[in-house]
């Protein structure tokens, strides 16, 4: 059992799915290693408080573990993990209380998004503004820009990820860019 | 070029940002953002944006990992597992199983790929079974199949 899992990077998603469906912690343990970041920034451009996101992040992969026998596949793991967290994200604002379309006043500073001043002379003031720009939009669109932007998801992936159809799922990323760029002008 | 082109164009910026276009059409697009400023102005956003990703925090897959193993613990399964937990203790104490007979269990799971020398299995100062997280990893038929091994080395 050992020696299968010798060089997991190389295993795919639905093979490790499958080894972790049948018990194997290594299997899973690779599964979190390649797509707990992913699952991180989803978590993170919905609740905008990194302490939150990391708790949602870690209920989620709690509940894919115990829910992984019914993956049937129809999407890839990773989309399917964004999707879980992204449920558990929203349900998390929810029993808090703060469900809403808040400003970023109210959602408070960002811990993990925000650079400190030496991260910020590297990546530049004007991608720091645009990052601090894009937690203002509403969650669908927030949502969608970082999706396709840092994910590399398609509009179809993204729909999954924010509840919609795939033309909403466009819609909201376009929306959200031209919105965007007003902000930065 | 017309608005169309621009659509089309806009629908590859994310990828053209991050390295992920076919050479095949990145000639197209880059002579199309040499006369649009309008798609030149939504790449250099994409890049900006990509410039300042979210940093992970460095142990958080550690602790997902920690956090998954908790909740995996006897006294967080299910009733089914901790009925089978309990009747694998009372059976290993019903069968004699002691100190001085540790190699009857270890054979017996060794056999279901479960190695005691991690930790996963120890024998308490009782002379009790006291399984752990290796009782987790099992699923319902493995673990009837041990319980029924253990009854076997136990009467031998």
């Amino acid at each position: 059992m050992r020696d299968s899992l010798r060089g997991a990077r190389e295993i795919s998603d639905a093979e490790l799915v499958e080894q972790a469906c049948s018990g194997d912690d290594r299997a899973f343990s690779a599964l979190v290693r390649k797509h707990h970041a992913s699952a991180y920034r989803v978590a993170l451009s919905i609740t905008r408080r990194d302490d939150i996101a990391q708790d949602v992040v870690q209920d989620a992969f709690i509940k894919a573990f115990r829910a992984l026998g019914g993956f049937r596949g129809d999407s890839s793991f990773r989309t399917w993990m964004m999707t879980v967290t992204a449920n558990e994200a929203r349900a998390t604002l929810r029993k808090r209380g703060r469900w809403n379309e808040s400003s970023i006043e109210v959602a408070g500073p960002l811990e993990a998004s925000a650079p400190d001043p030496a991260e910020q002379a590297v990546a530049g003031q004007e991608s720091s503004r645009a990052r601090a720009m894009l937690d203002t939009l509403p969650e669908k669109q927030r949502l969608a820009i970082s999706a396709r932007i840092d994910e590399g998801l398609s509009f179809r992936e993204i729909a999954t990820l924010i509840g919609s159809s795939e033309g909403a799922a466009r819609v909201n990323y376009f929306h959200g860019i031209r919105r965007l760029r007003e902000l930065m002008e | 070029m017309n608005e169309i082109d621009c659509a089309k164009v806009r629908d590859c910026l994310p990828g053209l940002a991050s390295g992920r276009i076919e050479n095949h059409q990145l000639v197209t697009i880059e002579s199309h953002l040499l006369s649009c400023e309008d798609c030149q102005s939504e790449l250099e956003l994409i890049q900006m944006l990509r410039a300042a990703p979210p940093v992970v925090p460095f142990l958080l897959a550690d602790q997902i990992e920690s956090a998954v193993t908790s909740s995996r613990r006897p006294w967080n399964r299910s009733w089914w597992g901790l009925s089978a937990a309990a009747a694998l203790v009372a059976l290993a104490v019903g069968v004699g199983v002691s100190r001085d007979r540790p190699e009857v269990i270890q054979d017996v799971v060794f056999d279901f790929g479960v190695d005691p020398e991690q930790g996963e299995l120890w024998l308490s100062e009782d002379s009790f079974l006291a399984g752990d997280l290796w009782i987790e990893g099992l699923s319902n038929e493995t673990l009837m199949k041990l319980l029924a091994e253990l009854e076997g080395e136990g009467a031998a």
